[in-house]
């Protein structure tokens, strides 16, 4: 995979040894305590973490690790128990997500969330920011907000051709495939020109070229000045991409460091994949894949995890025992 | 035989009470068609601005102006306190929520206790003085055959049908500008809009409070040409208004208007066919049996355009797809 | 939590069979029914003495403060707007009813001079009561005791703001009121259960389920009030049909429409159109007056200050033990863990092998019959027409939300508080915004505890 990989990765984000909850150089993020019990179980229980800012930080972990979670909790859909997040000088808590997203933290979902019943266009004109239109008394008057809305319909068909999606533009989102759609929702992430975007499985589902160009693009973002933390399964993406990686399993932040050393690290392969095997990380490209031609003990492991995992998502009961 | 109900029938298209539940349908549709907001209390929204213009300007003497003002107040005012402890629930409890408040309302102004304010049990008559005193046209009828108005029925008319176009415009000019792409956004997947940084609570107050407003004005209309009845604005007058606006189209602006005409022309050819069987003693039901059948005409079509064609007449059934 | 069970659920295959008993059976009376119906259809006055067909009536009722017995004989003059005037001679039951032709105050004198006991007169006399439109059977009553009105009873300052009417003691009104309220409590919550279920299983919030409460009722009604069977044959057949009717719904409705894959909003909108076109076709068959269930005899039993109608205690007593059974399904039976598992996560109880559609069926017959079973209760407790089961549906609504939307312990505990609000809340207001008062409790209660109160939070993001 060329261009991508020789990509200048940063160096000297850290104060001090490279471990969980290391102090930054320069932290766009820094969270304290962050916690969030589900009935008995915690999902999520970090207790400092600091993301770097103006680079691009991939956040790892097995299913179930609480990333998702703590995406939420970030990002004010999600209530923590306790803690608190300071985003570029501010606390963060308690601020309500349309807030936050105003702030410049923009996040996409794990499930996509692209509006079917709006066109491809529209959804990207949906993203963008201080629109004069979106105010009851100025949307009556379409002079006041015509002009804006060029700029803004020019901006996303720009986007748009970057994603390969400009052809789609005027059709209705629910025509999109699943990769498509996940790609739109980025999209639309970035007409809001966030300041820190974070990315829940942006490539679940996105066929290998188009990965390829999208981690052009993500890099891209990054040489604007934008930081990046996205959540992978992935690990070959992670290792091209990632200039720091954090590492989750059970809620807990449990490494961060340099991609190539985190990923080497057995503590780290150990989260991952259950104690006792000499997987090279980098290979994981999928979930199931690398298992399967693994040993035995070890497929059932996972299998079982993830039947664990889908047992609890959607149930609305307490949850007690997961992975 | 007696054919003057088909006549009749047509002249449910001017009717002013074809004018108030097409302006209550469009008010619905910004809230439940563009917005995804489940307004079961569209009918309480009717009484609290009925009662606002009667009281204002029967009991208290306003001029119209004022009293229209007051019920369009009194809408916004219960749009706010539905919305601030509902509008963050899930969709099935502001059901609940405003289905109840509606009936709330009709139950208080019902009370004795109140009597000498809302008129108790039998509402407010006299709406009409104000707005008759300021009509331009002169006395005399109008109007062709059995359909014939005086003069303060046809100022109705035209002064309800003038509100309806603008309405009908001013909704149009919201839904195509970035305001109605937001609410929109929301009626499919409110989270997704507030990641985009949109406060979704605020859009979808503003939604239920245009929703309201247009009821209020729909319930002038109504009640300048009768009376005030409480027992007008019970839960099927929601069930009435969602019928007309999903028969026409929710997710359209000219649809609730056209629903309306329709579900009124049809009600009354229906009345007037059965009238004559059962008077010419063609089927053999009694004159107190005819009563309910409208009503469960429009149940069972309630039933059957929410199944089988939710996009009503005039939408696009891809946009027609209400919430989880 | 509940384990899955296993897919091999023997006895539901026993309840289907019964069921197909049930329904073997209610197909011959089911026979019946439309030849009743017609001759409801010709609209021949009500048969019993206390059927009325104004639109509104008070009830009076004379009896003695001591012991509670019911005083027959007793001429009371009633007077009121638009020159009513008109005397009124208590029943062996020591009651009578009065239509009222308009709703206002009217004026209640019991005549002295036609008590047997001269030593006996009433606490006070006369009574001044409002009737408001629609209201069915205002209280007139009098208590008679030794001295008669010159003596008013201790703590006679009662706090009843329901448009003046007797005054008897506080605590004895409270208490009256209470046992009121735990009793119109537990009938809603016959009903609240199956909404709850329903609501759990499929997510449908059931709009027409006031209809199912109906036709209980009128089952019963057509049962006991036109072919005179006995009351146990009524509350049965309340329940079958309503069973049978619930079964019939999912299979003909419900069904198809979750097969098409129909969302919650639309099915709710389903419902509301159900209900209004059931409705009415309940007011084309049976007219839209009052109808009688005729109670059965038995004077009041007084409980402490409480008094109870027989037929109040044989309701506390079904309720409480339907409502035992229900929970022991639930809790004990293979069926009600699948139920639960099914309310708990639709996907994978179908994944651990439970037929989810049975599960869903089995809960639409369960809540028809309770619904009916509740209906013909309800019948007996306030008064029957063809909107009876539509004017308890938002309290039914209120109930369940109260408790938490989905959780069949919860609808109990909102019916009940459902069910005491609506009562004592006249002690401080009008009776006719009773019903307001318990909605606007479940406002506020929402305010406080979106979830209800024994409701889960949501899942979010
Ligand atoms: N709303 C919720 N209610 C109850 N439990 C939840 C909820 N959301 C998440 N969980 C539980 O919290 C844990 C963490 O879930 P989360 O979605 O954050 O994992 P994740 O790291 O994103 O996993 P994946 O890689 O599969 O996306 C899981 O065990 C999950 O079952
Ligand atoms: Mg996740």
């Amino acid at each position: 995979m060329p261009d991508t990989t020789n990509a200048a990765k940063a160096t000297g984000l850290q104060i001090g040894d490279p471990a969980p909850g290391v102090k930054k150089v320069d932290p766009i993020l820094v969270a304290d305590n962050v916690t969030r019990n589900f009935g008995g179980m915690t999902a999520v229980d970090v207790a400092h973490v600091e993301i770097p800012r103006g680079v691009i930080t991939a956040l790892i972990g097995p299913n179930g690790a609480g990333k998702t979670t703590f995406f939420n909790l970030l990002t004010g859909f999600d209530k923590p128990n306790t803690g608190q997040w300071i985003y570029d000088g501010r606390n963060l808590a308690g601020v309500p997500a349309y807030k936050v997203s105003r702030l410049g933290m923009v996040r996409t979902f794990q499930l996509t969330k692209a509006l079917s019943m709006l066109s491809v266009l529209e959804n990207m004109r949906l993203g963008a920011t201080k629109q004069t239109g979106e105010r009851f008394f100025s949307a009556l008057i379409t002079a006041l907000w015509r002009k804006q809305e060029k700029e803004i319909t020019e901006r996303a068909m720009e986007l748009l051709a970057r994603f390969k999606l400009d052809t789609k533009a005027d059709d209705y989102a629910a025509s999109l495939s699943g990769g498509q759609r996940k790609l739109l929702e980025m999209a639309r992430a970035l007409m809001t020109s966030p300041q820190l975007v974070m990315l829940d499985e942006p490539m679940a589902g996105v066929n290998p070229a188009l990965t390829q160009s999208l981690l052009g693009h993500i890099l891209d973002l990054k040489s604007t000045g934008m930081t990046v933390l996205f959540v992978e399964h992935d690990m070959h993406m992670v290792r091209t991409i990632a200039d720091w990686v954090i590492v989750m399993a059970e809620g807990k932040i449990v490494a961060e460091g340099y991609p190539d050393a985190v990923m080497d690290d057995p503590a780290v392969i150990d989260a991952y994949l259950g104690a006792h095997h000499d997987t090279d990380l980098g290979t994981l490209t999928g979930q199931l894949e690398v298992a399967i031609d693994d040993d035995d003990s070890l497929v059932q492991q996972i299998t079982d995890e993830i039947a664990a995992e889908s047992a609890n998502t959607g149930s609305t009961d307490d949850r007690k025992g997961t992975a | 035989m007696d054919f003057n109900f088909i006549i009749l029938a047509i002249g449910q298209i001017l009717a002013p009470q074809t004018i108030a539940f097409a302006l209550a349908a469009l008010g619905l549709a910004v809230c439940f068609g563009f917005t995804g907001l489940v307004n079961f209390g569209q009918a309480g929204f009717m009484a609290v601005g009925g009662y606002g213009f009667a009281i204002t300007s029967v009991k208290l003497g306003w001029p119209l102006w004022a009293s229209i003002l007051a019920a369009i107040v009194a809408a916004v005012i219960f749009a706010f306190i539905l919305g601030i402890p509902t509008l963050r629930l899930r969709s099935d409890y502001l059901a609940i929520v405003t289905i109840a408040a509606a009936e709330i309302v009709r139950y208080t102004v019902k009370t004795p206790t109140l009597n000498p304010v809302t008129g108790g049990t039998d509402g407010i008559n006299g709406s009409s003085v104000a707005f008759d005193a300021i009509n331009p046209i002169p006395p005399g009828r109008y109007g062709i055959g059995i359909l014939t108005y005086n003069q303060d029925d046809l100022w109705v008319i035209i002064v309800g049908w003038v509100t309806v176009a603008v309405a009908a415009l001013f909704v149009w000019q919201l839904m195509r500008s970035p305001w109605g792409r937001i609410v929109r956004g929301i009626r499919e997947d409110e989270d997704a809009v507030r990641a985009l940084g949109k406060n979704v609570y605020w859009y979808k107050m503003q939604a239920l409070i245009i929703g309201g407003v247009l009821a209020a004005l729909a319930v002038i209309i109504n009640i300048v040409p009768t009376s005030l009845q409480p027992d007008n604005y019970g839960t099927q007058t929601t069930f009435f208004l969602f019928t007309i606006m999903l028969l026409g189209g929710a997710t359209t602006v000219l649809g609730p208007i056209l629903g309306s005409i329709i579900f009124w022309v049809v009600l009354s050819l229906s009345d007037g066919i059965l009238s004559l069987l059962v008077s010419n003693h063609l089927i053999p039901i009694t004159q107190v049996q005819q009563g309910p059948v409208r009503f469960i005409l429009v149940g069972i079509a309630l039933m059957l355009i929410i199944v089988f064609r939710p996009q009503g007449i005039l939408g696009n059934k891809r946009e027609a797809h209400f919430g989880a | 939590m509940a384990k899955a069970p296993n897919p091999t659920p023997r006895p539901l295959r026993r309840v289907l069979g019964l069921l197909a008993v049930l329904i073997a059976a209610g197909a011959l009376t089911l026979a019946a029914l439309p030849a009743a119906a017609a001759t409801l259809a010709d609209s021949t006055p009500t048969p019993t003495p206390t059927a009325t067909a104004a639109a509104q009536y008070a009830q009076i009722w004379v009896r003695v403060a001591a012991d509670k017995s019911n005083v027959a004989g007793v001429v009371v003059k009633v007077t009121g707007p638009q020159g009513f005037s008109q005397s009124f001679t208590t029943g062996a039951d020591g009651k009578v009813a009065v239509d009222a032709p308009t709703p206002g105050k009217y004026t209640f004198t019991l005549d002295t001079t036609s008590l047997a006991d001269a030593t006996l007169g009433p606490a006070i006399n006369p009574l001044v009561i409002t009737i408001a439109t629609g209201d069915q059977g205002d209280p007139a009553y009098f208590l008679l005791k030794p001295g008669g009105a010159s003596a008013n009873p201790s703590g006679g300052t009662s706090g009843s703001g329901s448009g003046g009417g007797h005054r008897v003691n506080y605590f004895d009104l409270v208490s009256n009121l209470t046992a009121n309220g735990i009793i119109f409590g537990l009938l809603i919550a016959l009903a609240a259960i199956g909404v709850s279920l329903i609501y759990g299983t499929t997510g449908l919030s059931n709009f027409a389920h006031g209809e199912m409460v109906t036709f209980g009722a009128l089952t019963g009604y057509v049962f006991s009030g036109i072919l005179h069977f006995s009351i146990p044959v009524a509350l049965i057949s309340g329940f079958v049909f309503g069973g049978l009717f619930g079964y019939l719904q999912d299979l003909g409705i419900w069904k198809p429409l979750r097969r098409r894959g129909i969302g919650l909003i639309p099915l709710m909108i389903v419902s509301i159109g159900l209900s209004l076109a059931l409705r009415y076709f309940y007011q084309f068959l049976f007219g839209p007056d009052q109808l009688v269930l005729p109670v059965p005899a038995g004077d009041t039993i007084a409980v402490g200050p409480v008094n109870l109608r027989p037929i109040d205690i044989i309701s506390v007593i079904i309720c409480i033990v339907f409502l035992l059974l229900v929970a022991f399904l639930l809790l004990r039976t293979r069926i009600g863990k699948a139920t639960r598992a099914v309310a708990d996560n639709k996907a994978l109880a179908a994944a651990s092998g439970i037929n989810v559609e049975r599960i869903i069926r089995i809960v639409w017959v369960g809540a028809g019959a309770m619904a009916g079973l509740a209906g013909v209760l309800i019948g007996y407790h306030q008064t029957l027409r063809w909107d009876t089961g539509a004017s308890v549906l938002l309290l039914v609504f209120a109930a369940v939300t109260l408790g938490g939307f989905g959780t069949a312990f919860g609808a109990l505990v909102g019916s009940l508080i459902i069910g005491l609000l609506v009562n004592l809340s006249t002690l401080v207001i009008p009776t006719n915004v009773q019903n307001a008062a318990a909605l606007l409790v479940m406002i506020l209660i929402l305010l406080l505890r979106p979830q209800g109160i024994f409701g889960r939070r949501e899942r979010i993001g």
